[in-house]
């Protein structure tokens, strides 16, 4: 197996670029100040980092695609990714080797926010359990977006499109809700509510608010699957 | 040990290799001659495995390219023709990270990193960037991936362009070497450096396979065959030459007066009777010699004879 290889020389290009640096600083200045600014969440002393988390689908439309444009492009760019081709290793493991690495990254970006945690457990009695719950859901969010990411690098590798790509199929999914509000009265029931379980932001909100469910870390879950696999398949034919 | 047949590739519309077949040992050494656009790169992608063939297969040691890509892929040992290029990496890593996908762990790896790097003389840019270093380092580099795990067979898209002679004459004794171990396949446009090295030649023009000989065989094609080249400080009597048995024509170079090739008929030798003739004439001569024949004339002929 040749994924553990793939994983630590994305991770390692990752740490190398300041790129990365700088997404990740911006994603956690604009985390801390929209939440204290919109939810008062030092004034509350609220028990959970609600006000936080609500803004994250929001601020991974930033972090993922700049993340994402880092998988492939600068490697094709320089052909190495072409080269690549002839060494043993599968389209499968350099997408889940690539995709783990990013995830990672976002793990990082997650774990930088804890004195939040911090703050609101010397300010008041903090649900610590709910506050994990809500890590974990924004974590299997930003998975969910970062596979998106990855699906797009697999058919262009202009950095832009890359960006522009992934920005526009995120907002679309999650302007999605807003659609459905619009549909709710015309369309039939089961379509409206077929729709609604697919749209990741609705999915986040569930979480957001209460205790994470196995039903919603499964749909997380395989959709980043469904993508991964979207992408390793078309690797594959592209190769050809 | 490699056996191509019937490999055809389109691109497009375009048919850029038809119907290519030949196989290959053990310690054979195959010169890929062609001009331009010839589509050696593209041959040579497609018996490395990264590209597919539209038909036709590619077995290297009982494994097809198609069906057991990975295999394959560890058999063979690639160097493109840009050398490699990586945006953040350093040779060493680099180098470790191939190592590690070839399946090298701890100090088998450690050690074959190294000799690969002194085999190819990068020991004193192992720390620097890959994509800082100049053409003839990247592609040094790409060598010694390629060479990293002893490949079974041995992929080389002009291993000497754009390196210096003497590095050049480093290469061609590497590859001397390896042809004992492996099978190496090495595609050059410039075919004179290589005449020495290859055991065979084969010559490709617009993806198809036109001649599939020996190089001494190739060389009776041309007609510098048996050739005799020779400056002279003093003037020379052309007549004279001219008139020597078996002297089929004589060539004077437009750009250094005073040197003529003089060319033999098939079948005769005329170098003999030449020197007899400088010694009998008391001629100057600054430089005298017999030609082996002009491989890059015969390939350049053969490509534009070749139906297109």
């Amino acid at each position: 197996m040749n994924l553990l290889p793939v994983f630590k020389r994305q991770l390692a290009s990752y740490l190398s670029a300041p790129a990365t640096y700088l997404s990740l600083a911006a994603f956690l200045v604009l985390s801390a100040t929209l939440g204290l600014h919109t939810s008062q969440l030092l004034e509350r002393s609220s028990s959970d980092l609600q006000g936080i988390f609500e803004w994250h689908p929001w601020l991974y439309m930033l972090l993922i695609p700049a993340l994402s444009t880092q998988l492939w492009a600068e490697e094709h760019a320089t052909g190495f990714g072409d080269f690549m081709k002839t060494l043993p290793v599968t389209p499968a493991e350099l997408v889940l080797g690539k995709f783990l690495a990013a995830w990672v990254m976002v793990g990082v970006a997650l774990l930088l926010t804890f004195p939040f945690v911090m703050v609101v457990n010397v300010l008041g009695t903090a649900d610590n359990v709910l506050i994990a719950s809500q890590y974990l859901g924004s974590w299997l969010l930003a998975g969910n977006y970062l596979s998106v990411g990855c699906f797009i690098c697999a058919l262009t590798h202009q950095r832009l499109a890359i960006f522009l790509l992934t920005l526009s199929l995120l907002l679309m999914a999650s302007g999605l809700s807003s659609v459905l509000d619009a549909l709710e009265h015309q369309a039939p029931i089961w379509i409206a509510e077929s729709l609604i379980s697919l749209s990741p932001y609705l999915r986040f909100g569930m979480i957001d608010h209460g205790v994470i469910t196995l039903k919603e870390s499964l749909y997380f879950l395989s959709m980043i699957i469904a993508f991964l696999a979207t992408t390793t398949v078309i690797l594959n034919y592209k190769s050809g | 040990m490699i056996e191509i047949s019937n490999l055809t590739k389109y691109l497009g519309k375009n048919s850029v290799i038809s119907n290519f077949s030949f196989p290959a040992q053990r310690q054979e050494c195959l010169g890929l001659f062609g001009a331009e656009g010839a589509g050696k790169t593209i041959l040579l992608k497609m018996i490395s495995g990264s590209i597919r063939p539209t038909s036709g297969h590619v077995n290297i040691f009982g494994f097809d390219t198609q069906s057991h890509r990975t295999q394959a892929c560890k058999a063979i040992g690639y160097q493109p023709e840009s050398g490699i290029n990586h945006p953040s990496m350093s040779v060493f890593s680099l180098l470790n990270f191939i190592a590690t996908l070839r399946g090298f762990h701890g100090i088998e790896k450690r050690s074959r990193v190294g000799r690969a790097a002194s085999r190819l003389e990068l020991s004193s840019v192992l720390s620097y960037p890959v994509h800082t270093l100049p053409p003839g380092h990247k592609r040094r580099v790409a060598l010694a991936q390629a060479i990293l795990h002893d490949p079974g067979v041995l992929l080389l898209d002009e291993p000497g362009e754009g390196l210096a002679p003497h590095q050049q004459d480093k290469i061609r004794t590497l590859i001397q070497s390896l042809t004992e171990e492996m099978t190496v396949i090495v595609a050059s446009r410039d075919c004179e450096a290589l005449s020495g090295i290859c055991t065979r030649a084969l010559v490709i023009g617009s993806g198809r396979l036109l001649a599939d000989t020996s190089v001494p065989e190739l060389q009776r094609g041309s007609r510098h065959f048996q050739a005799v080249t020779l400056a002279a400080e003093s003037h020379l009597d052309l007549l004279a030459l001219a008139v020597l048995p078996g002297v089929a024509g004589i060539e004077e170079h437009r750009h250094s007066p005073g040197t003529v090739t003089v060319l033999a008929m098939p079948g005769h030798t005329i170098y003999p009777s030449i020197c007899a003739l400088i010694a009998n004439r008391n001629w100057q001569i600054s430089s005298l010699k017999l030609e082996p024949g002009r491989l890059n004339d015969v390939v350049h002929q053969l490509s534009q004879e070749a139906p297109h």
